[in-house]
């Protein structure tokens, strides 16, 4: 046998396994629930009836349009929020950026659903913020619960560190005499930031924001604790049509219907990690 | 000492960069950790009811309460027996995966790459919605392999792409330099490749092992209340808050083994370490 091709056969023996895990366990149930959806719940017939659901029932409409705006103004607000932190952590060398920059890698680790309860603590009818308005003799009633906002700040907290972080991976691969280059020839601030480091950086702001819009379209733990009953979250409307009305072909269709609105997400993310390379 | 309390003196002693750095400082810490903080004294509150900022009562009643109630220490039990599995697990499946894809050339890598992408690009509960369908087939729900086989998709994505970024960073001089002075490719791969792609495997495993503790809805829908994790009982207690301690003290339970293992293996927890989970190299 050649070493070449003992090499290729030791290559594909290790990758294997895992990837046959992928298949099982991911591919082939997200191909039976393509099929499932267009099923009918009874007959097992080819219909278009789970999708036209979705789209015609106007609480539906509300739960995606509901979704869409709550996840687009979170990665806008996190996006820009953790691109200026970025910027600090990278470019400002004080104590109070070493400080943060050890701090914010934190909230990443805290489980998810214990930060849902620790914000809910401060922001609930009778949290923290109502009581210390108290001590004024304010009354502060933030409606923060049970509402898009509250929802939107508690993805801030989980993805404004997260972004931050990616972007300034990605702004430390800069080196310092690029942009020590372009004062020199003349360049200001604002140019120097325009032509260089934004650029530079693109790439993983992109990557940033679609990992936020993906993880966020089928989020479930905050709106589930948080949210309210209408409009709702398409992970609590998925959940319900599954758990509560066993209706697995409608479920399986709004499946699809997140996997699309993260598709297209997930293709700029394929698209800007393959511009340079082609496929091998 | 005091004097510094009055914002204005403050800032004119500290000049308005400073000033500026501790206003940022400040909201950055109240907004991150505030929340956190909070419940961290709720959990010590045997008395708090409104509008009272602090306590009235310190102390660790509702601690007993917690560890008296056998299910919740059972749900606690349940979290390490499944985090342990589902980590030793996906560590056998995924690291040779990593090796391969960072080491080795051939057609389809990036392929295979891109596949355990799929395991973040499907929103989660579609994927737990679909499998938990082809367990009923299977008889796997309300099982501890069904639950484990979930939290090991949750986290494939990472324990493949982070390692493999770690393997490809090491220098292939270094493992050649080996075979010359005489070790085989199974020696040069434990003695030289391993240690030096340990703080990235490092931090896909503790990944792995948060991502399990923390796994809820997954585990709701494929657990069926047989397999109750410490994040499923929390669902039950946080909805039901008949006392807001219960749930903080809950809380911070889930906290310790993150923080535990955070301190643990803090060397290697660095931005470039985590951004390379997210990255195809």
């Amino acid at each position: 046998m050649s070493k070449s091709l003992k090499q290729k056969l030791v290559a594909y023996a290790l990758v294997l396994p895992a990837f046959l895990v992928v298949m099982l366990t991911v591919a082939y149930p997200i191909i039976s629930a393509v099929i499932q959806s267009f099923q009918d719940e009874e007959t097992g017939a080819f219909t278009w009836d789970n999708y036209l659901y979705f789209f015609t029932e106007p609480a539906q409409q509300q739960n995606i349009l509901y979704t869409l705006y709550v996840v687009i103004m979170t990665v806008i607000i996190a996006i820009v929020v953790a691109y200026l932190l970025a910027l600090y952590l990278r470019f400002v060398h004080s104590g109070f950026a070493k400080s943060i920059g050890t701090l914010y890698l934190l909230p990443r680790f805290v489980p998810a659903m214990c930060a849902v309860y620790a914000m809910i603590t401060i922001i609930r009818d009778s949290g923290l913020i109502n009581r210390i308005g108290a001590l004024f003799g304010v009354d502060i009633q933030l409606g923060l619960m049970y509402h898009a906002n509250g929802l939107i700040l508690m993805n801030l907290w989980f993805n404004i560190p997260f972004a931050a972080l990616m972007i300034t991976a990605g702004l430390g691969a800069i080196p310092d005499s690029i942009i020590e280059g372009a004062r020199d020839v003349g360049a200001g601030k604002i140019k120097t930031f325009t032509s260089m480091i934004l650029p530079l950086s693109l790439k993983d702001v992109v990557i940033a924001a679609t990992f936020v819009f993906m993880s966020n379209v089928g989020s479930f733990t905050t709106p589930y604790l948080m949210g309210g009953n209408s409009p709702k979250m398409l992970g609590i409307a998925l959940f319900d049509q599954f758990n509560k009305y066993l209706a697995y072909n409608r479920s399986a269709a709004l499946s699809v219907i997140m996997f699309l609105i993260c598709s297209v997400s997930a293709g700029v993310y394929i698209y800007t990690n393959l511009k340079e390379k082609d496929w091998e | 000492m005091f004097k510094m309390l009055n914002p204005k003196r403050f800032y004119h002693a500290v000049g308005k960069r400073k000033f500026l750095e501790f206003i940022l400082f400040a909201v950055f810490i109240l907004f991150f950790y505030g929340p956190i903080l909070n419940m961290l004294m709720l959990a010590f509150a045997n008395e708090y009811t409104a509008p009272n900022i602090l306590p009235q009562e310190w102390g660790f009643k509702w601690w007993e309460y917690v560890f008296s109630q056998d299910s919740l220490v059972s749900s606690i039990v349940q979290s390490f027996i499944v985090a342990i599995i589902t980590t030793v697990v996906s560590m056998i499946f995924c690291i040779p995966a990593a090796y391969s894809i960072a080491r080795f050339k051939y057609r389809g890598r990036k392929l295979f790459m891109l596949s355990f992408l799929l395991t973040n690009a499907f929103p989660k509960l579609g994927i737990y919605t679909s499998i938990a369908v082809l367990f009923y087939k299977y008889n796997l729900m309300g099982t501890y392999t069904g639950v484990i086989i979930i939290h090991m998709i949750n986290s494939m994505m990472f324990m493949v792409w982070l390692p493999a970024s770690a393997f490809s960073a090491v220098h292939r001089q270094q493992e050649e330099a080996a075979r010359d002075v005489g070790a085989g490719p199974i020696r040069t791969f434990f003695k030289v490749t391993l240690p030096m792609a340990v703080p990235g495997i490092a931090v896909a495993t503790l990944y792995t092992f948060l991502g399990s503790m923390e796994e809820a809805q997954g585990t709701m829908l494929v657990g069926m209340a047989k397999v109750q994790t410490m994040p499923v009982a929390m669902y039950g207690i946080v909805l039901d808050s008949s006392a807001v301690q219960i749930g903080a003290v809950f809380a911070i339970l889930l906290i310790i083994p993150s923080a535990v293992l955070i301190f643990a293996m803090r060397k290697y927890i660095g931005p470039n370490a985590i951004a390379g989970g997210f990255k195809m190299k």
